[in-house]
């Protein structure tokens, strides 16, 4: 069984982030980039249950610039077998990202795309979505506990009222929660070795499609600063100005 | 930057090991004086221990450029710990070069951190002069026998191997000494209590003493005679670790300071908004950077194979100096809290005062370096 796990290079997690003066977007020169942590937990998955003998290949796949191939070289690095770049300048928006990896999927035949819920610098949450409707794959969102069956897998799913599990027929999307694992450090020999395997290059025209942007930033903005508390007297003062102004109670 | 990818790549895991493993350890451990099996137990796996013994012996192969990296950044974690990997790396590097294949097999578990290993040089009456050594190691049939004593001995009390040095030869000076590989569990060896240290206090240093101990004719590491050239010749390697050691110390110093100087108030400001701290902040950074580029450039030498010895001990004495005084300007930022055990910048002053001394002390450093300089013919 293969696995396929997309990743996506954004701004470090550790960054403090500022907005561009302009407000077009946020400030991405001389900034730390690393792999997008829902990523690394899907990579984490993926080698997990090819150390359990449930996959036989890990796959990575990356779409962005070519920067994106040291962000791959880091999934190499903890256990991954190949990578696969797709490589474009232009903004990447969920919609063109699920294109191209159906394109990958189609390609590769995984049995499971394992693939983090959000990227932490849009949190679009839309990806994996989008490529289970694309592939007409079923699809386990926000997956805390990944189960292998015969033919299909068990998803424990981290829901507003709290865990459900759902059974999903394979081939199908999975996609990653924080509390799924705490991925590995990458070993200094699997670096070393890292270097040797196989990484293959595309281009989004390689499966047909237009990455031209449909959405349209307006205006990004850092949120406004909080105000001041301000101390209260007594318990009468403050149950007056839960129910009078702050209108909470 | 001047680093490759990979370089970068294995910097960034030692920092996140670091950040995550190691730091929140440190005040324990020093507290405790305790060996921290199980972090190098992980660190092992890791393959941070042997960082340069190549792929083909169980190593990953790395250069001493990224050698010092992972060492600065396991330091700014807690120096004993770097000092640690600084350890395995010699003894696996005296290893590589001059172990025979039957010795090197014993190269899978030191790196593995399953054989805890020693390197046994300094005696009561020789310290920075090596050739005082008064431990002798005679033959006896095909073998040898040793007898004598070692102190200040990182690992001792934990140690399963030593790597002993020994005079072979009374009349041949620097030429009549060998390097022995000795069982510690053998009959003859005995331990002495632990030392009681002001700082890197959760390295276990110790007395090893050597009577009528048996060794097999396989014990002798290299060739008889060489044994003060083979250590000599792990020395530049060992000044850069402890350089990186330094800058490591340092680098920890003064994100404490910043981290503290930015929340501390005084007079109604932060005092990170007072140009008296403001300076010292900026005193710590630039040379913290300095001991880091001279550290970067000797460990470049080494790996182009060009002479490094002025290099790594410009380095070894810059950093050490750079650690000893940028540290005391991080307890100064703290101030009465500086002073206090639990505050980390309290224990990496003391941390930081064995690098002056180990490795070579800094005034043999300066003695090197004026040497160097004085050699005919060299460009100063």
């Amino acid at each position: 069984m293969k696995l396929l796990v997309p990743i996506k290079r954004v701004v470090d997690y550790n960054v403090k982030i500022r907005v561009k003066a302009d407000g077009s977007g946020v400030e991405l020169a001389n900034v730390k980039m690393s792999m997008n942590p829902f990523d690394e937990i899907s990579v984490e998955e993926a080698l997990r249950l090819k150390e359990a003998g449930k996959a036989s290949e890990v796959v990575v796949v990356s779409i962005g610039p070519a920067k994106a191939e040291e962000t791959l070289r880091t999934a190499l690095a903890m256990g991954a077998d190949r990578a696969v770049l797709v490589e474009t300048d232009d903004a990447v928006e969920p919609l063109a990202v699920a294109k191209i990896l159906k394109g990958v999927a189609e390609a590769e035949q995984p049995s499971l795309i394992i693939v983090g819920k959000q990227a932490i610098d849009d949190d679009s949450n839309q990806t994996g979505q989008m490529l289970s409707a694309l592939l007409g794959w079923a699809q386990a969102t926000f997956a805390s506990k990944v189960e292998i069956g015969e033919g299909s897998a068990q998803v424990t799913r981290e829901v507003d009222g709290g865990l459900q599990t759902i059974d999903v027929k394979l081939p199908a999307v999975v996609t990653t929660d924080l509390r799924l694992n705490e991925p590995r450090y990458a070993s200094l020999p699997n670096i070393m070795k890292a270097k040797k395997k196989p990484l293959d290059k595309k281009t989004p025209s390689d499966f047909g499609v237009d990455m031209s942007p449909r959405l349209k930033v307006l205006k990004t903005e850092e949120p406004s600063g909080r105000k001041a508390g301000v101390k209260v007297k007594s318990v009468a003062e403050l149950v007056d100005k839960l129910k009078n102004e702050a209108g909470v109670l | 930057m001047y680093l490759t990818e990979t370089q970068e790549q294995v910097r960034d895991m030692a920092r996140a090991f670091a950040d995550e493993m190691i730091r929140p350890l440190a005040e324990e451990l020093d507290r405790e004086e305790s060996f921290p099996a199980a972090l190098y137990d992980e660190m092992a796996k890791l393959g941070l221990f042997g960082i340069g013994v190549p792929e083909a012996l169980g190593g990953p192969g790395f250069d001493t450029l990224t050698y010092a990296l992972v060492m600065e950044e396991l330091s700014r974690g807690y120096a004993s710990v770097a000092d640690q990997c600084g350890l395995v790396e010699l003894i696996s590097t005296l290893l590589v070069r001059h172990g025979t294949e039957r010795q090197q097999a014993l190269l899978p578990d030191i790196l593995g951190m399953r054989a805890k290993v020693a390197y046994c040089i300094t005696e009561p009456e020789a310290g920075t002069d090596v050739s005082g050594i008064r431990t002798t190691a005679v033959r006896d049939g095909d073998g040898w026998r040793l007898d004598g004593g070692k102190i200040w001995i990182h690992n001792a009390p934990v140690a399963d191997y030593g790597f002993v040095l020994a005079r072979t030869d009374k009349e041949a000076g620097n030429r009549g000494m060998s390097i022995f590989i000795v069982d510690l569990h053998a009959a003859g060896v005995e331990r002495g209590p632990k030392e009681h240290k002001m700082g890197q206090r959760a390295s276990q240093v110790g007395a090893l003493n050597f009577a009528d101990v048996r060794l097999s004719a396989d014990a002798l590491l290299g060739t008889e005679g060489r044994g003060f050239h083979m250590m000599m010749s792990v020395l530049d390697k060992g000044r850069v670790g402890i350089a990186s050691l330094a800058v490591g110390i340092g680098q920890a110093g003064l994100e404490a300071a910043l981290d503290y100087a930015g929340t501390r108030k005084q007079f109604g400001k932060a005092i990170s908004d007072f140009q008296g701290v403001q300076w010292l902040l900026a005193d710590m950074a630039k040379d913290i950077e300095a001991a880091r580029l001279l550290v970067h450039s000797a460990a470049s030498k080494i790996d182009s194979g060009a002479d490094a010895t002025k290099a790594c001990s410009i380095a070894k004495c810059f950093a050490g100096d750079m650690a000893v005084q940028r540290t005391a300007d991080a307890v100064q930022v703290f101030g009465g809290s500086g002073y206090i055990r639990g505050f980390e910048v309290e224990r990496l002053y003391r941390d930081a005062k064995i690098t002056q001394i180990y490795e070579g002390t800094n005034q043999i450093q300066r003695m090197i370096i004026a040497r160097e300089l004085l050699k005919k013919g060299a460009r100063a």
